[in-house]
């Protein structure tokens, strides 16, 4: 079990080192202009600006700038954003902005959770029923239909229906957070359902179950007792991922509603190459979904005993 | 006694014969079965048997060729379309049957070409990704040695959220159609070639393939006869899955401006244009939202469709 935990973990570094090299290398394909502020390359001449470089090491050849990013990294030092705020470190604007990404997405991974699951759960029970159709219909709307699509959908729904306020605003958190909240929910929702529900059936149909209503057993212990628990085990590998890359926030729904956390940032930063950003943002998204994985791959041993990883070295997919 | 040692040689010589490779030719091959069984025969019939999915066919096909007409009978033409202020917000009316956009330009041929555009995307991307997915995952699932190297491939690109690549790649290489479909499908192979791999290692040692490698089927032919037909109901649902995806893709990219480039209207370019205006002015959300669903919603629903009907499980 250590040994393969340990064995992951080195892994997962490896592959965090190989991701901060390939960002690292296609930022260096820039144009060296974008070190600088848009108030320094107005002021600056070309001498003062290869000054600047040569100083900074931007000039040194690519392994040494590698290398010393490297040590970098290791202290937590990821430079300073150049063109989105100007000067602040990237670690200080990152700080700024998470929370409120983290706070949307932990609310819509609860409601995700809860109500996608109740949805899987009512489904297998009332297979080919009038409720299960609805919740297929649910489920091809939310799967097929593009996002901007659906969100556009309930943007409308909300403001004037339920007049909810059409973008997030600081002054007003609860209300104006409501309907980035659904739009984050209605996908995950729909993939917690999907799931549950194929894994009930599949668990339905076993022996173990036709056993337990021979004993004389009731329908309702057999769902809450062996099915619900055997059915959540295959999923509870998505748990932990799904907790930490809401920390990044979501490109789409962070963008549609004006909200100002860790989604917008990264396209800033993208449109007004702000290099150190994309850099750093880059790295803690790849950073995030490894140990969510890997975090995954453990509970899922947690939660079922009978799952051993040591011998094939893999998940099951 | 000549008699008895003759017929001692001819064992012999029997039991060498029994026991040396048949010369391998197709037709003999192919003698064996004598039923009428065709498998794309009974993946038709049983798709018919299937009113929605068969309706769903008809639908896309006749907006397919819809686009086209729509382009043809519209009073503008898109390339020849001026912004003109004055003309802004005019709601659908005789003159513009889709009414105009902010900057007064006839919404119509605009979604009709949009429209194209992104049917063309999304297909040009499915078959790519299908047609490298599926030679990857071959080889990744049939040669034991390579495992080891795909799979860190796999999990290389995989463990970073695809759209990441997607907006690097347009930050340091460019928007264009071109750029677009190219990298589309560079990342989106995987989750295809990963189905198949799985498939091929749950098929490759099977009796009957063990079977034919024992008769001195070379590989290829063991892999495009005995393993490829296992492959067909998962290659197809995944190329069917693929077009709603890619629209989804293409369309958050294009709002984030990080998609194609603003010349080339899409989908997804309609959208975010309409995204400040369609609270006021719902048509204008309402025409390429309905197209974008109508596409996407049946290839979803054709795929499993169809994926059912290709599975020989479920042919009699």
């Amino acid at each position: 079990m250590f040994k393969y935990t340990g064995k992951r973990l080195l892994q997962g570094l490896v592959t965090v080192l190989i991701v901060v090299t390939i960002v690292f290398l296609l930022m260096r394909m820039l144009p060296t202009d974008y070190y600088f502020t848009e108030d320094q390359l107005m002021k600056f001449t070309e001498e003062q600006k290869n000054e600047q470089l040569l100083a900074a090491g931007l000039l040194d050849p690519i392994p040494t700038q590698l290398i010393r990013y490297y040590g970098q990294i290791l202290r937590f030092d990821f430079g300073e954003s150049k063109r989105i705020q100007n000067g602040v470190p990237v670690v200080k604007i990152i700080e700024d902005k998470f929370g409120i990404s983290l706070k949307m997405g932990l609310i819509s991974v609860v409601i995700s959770v809860v109500v996608g699951i109740a949805m899987g759960v009512a489904q297998a029970r009332h297979k080919d029923g009038i409720i299960d159709h609805i919740g297929t219909g649910y489920i091809v709307f939310a799967n097929a239909v593009p996002p901007l699509v659906s969100y556009s959908l309930i943007l409308i729904f909300g403001s004037r229906v339920l007049k909810f306020p059409s973008m997030y605003s600081s002054r007003n958190v609860g209300p104006s957070s409501v309907l980035p909240i659904v739009c984050l929910s209605i996908g995950s929702i729909a993939w917690w359902a999907l799931w549950m529900r194929r894994y009930m059936v599949d668990e339905t149909n076993k022996d173990y179950i036709k056993l337990a209503k021979i004993k004389g057993m009731s329908e309702k212990e057999i769902m809450r007792k062996e099915v619900l628990r055997n059915a959540f085990v295959p999923l509870a590998q998505y748990l932990p991922m799904s907790i930490l890359t809401t920390i990044g926030g979501s490109i789409l729904v962070e963008r549609f509603f004006s909200v100002p956390g860790m989604g917008p940032l990264l396209t800033d930063a993208i449109n007004k190459y702000d290099v150190n950003v994309v850099q750093t943002v880059v790295i803690l998204y790849a950073v995030l979904s490894i140990i969510g994985i890997f975090l995954g791959d453990l509970l899922m041993i947690a939660v079922d005993p009978r799952i051993t990883l040591t011998d094939k070295g893999g998940t099951e997919e | 006694m000549i008699d008895k040692d003759l017929e001692k040689n001819e064992e012999i010589e029997n039991e060498a014969e029994l026991f040396s490779f048949v010369e391998y030719s197709p037709e003999v091959a192919e003698m064996t079965g004598d039923s009428e069984y065709s498998y794309w025969k009974s993946v038709f019939q049983n798709f018919i048997k299937k009113k929605s999915a068969v309706v769903l066919s008809i639908i896309f096909i006749v907006l397919v060729i819809f686009t086209f007409i729509a382009l043809s009978i519209g009073k503008y033409d898109y390339k020849t379309l001026i912004p003109d202020t004055s003309k802004a917000f005019i709601k659908p009316n005789s003159e513009y049957w889709f009414g105009t956009d902010n900057i007064g330009r006839d919404y119509w041929s605009q979604v009709w070409y949009a429209s194209q555009v992104s049917i063309k995307l999304s297909i040009i991307v499915g078959i790519g990704q299908c047609v490298i997915g599926v030679l990857i995952g071959l080889v990744w699932g049939y040669v034991k040695k390579l495992d080891g190297f795909f799979t860190s491939i796999y999990n290389l690109i995989n463990n970073v959220p695809r759209i990441l690549y997607m907006m690097l790649i347009s930050l340091l290489v460019g928007q264009s159609f071109t750029i677009m479909t190219v990298s589309l499908i560079a990342f989106g192979w995987l989750v295809m070639a990963r189905n198949v791999r799985n498939l091929v290692m749950i098929h490759r040692d099977r009796e009957y393939n063990l079977a034919s490698r024992a008769l001195g089927t070379p590989t290829f032919r063991i892999l495009i006869k005995n393993i490829f037909p296992q492959l067909i109901s998962v290659i197809i649902l995944r190329l069917a899955l693929s077009i709603p995806e890619t629209i989804a893709m293409e369309s958050t990219l294009s709002y984030l401006g990080l998609g194609l480039g603003i010349d080339t209207p899409s989908l997804g370019i309609l959208l975010r244009n309409a995204r400040n205006y369609f609270l006021d002015y719902p048509y204008l959300l309402i025409f390429p939202a309905v197209i974008v669903s109508t596409i996407s919603v049946t290839f979803y629903l054709i795929g499993n469709a169809f994926s059912d009907a290709a599975d020989p499980k479920n042919h009699v």
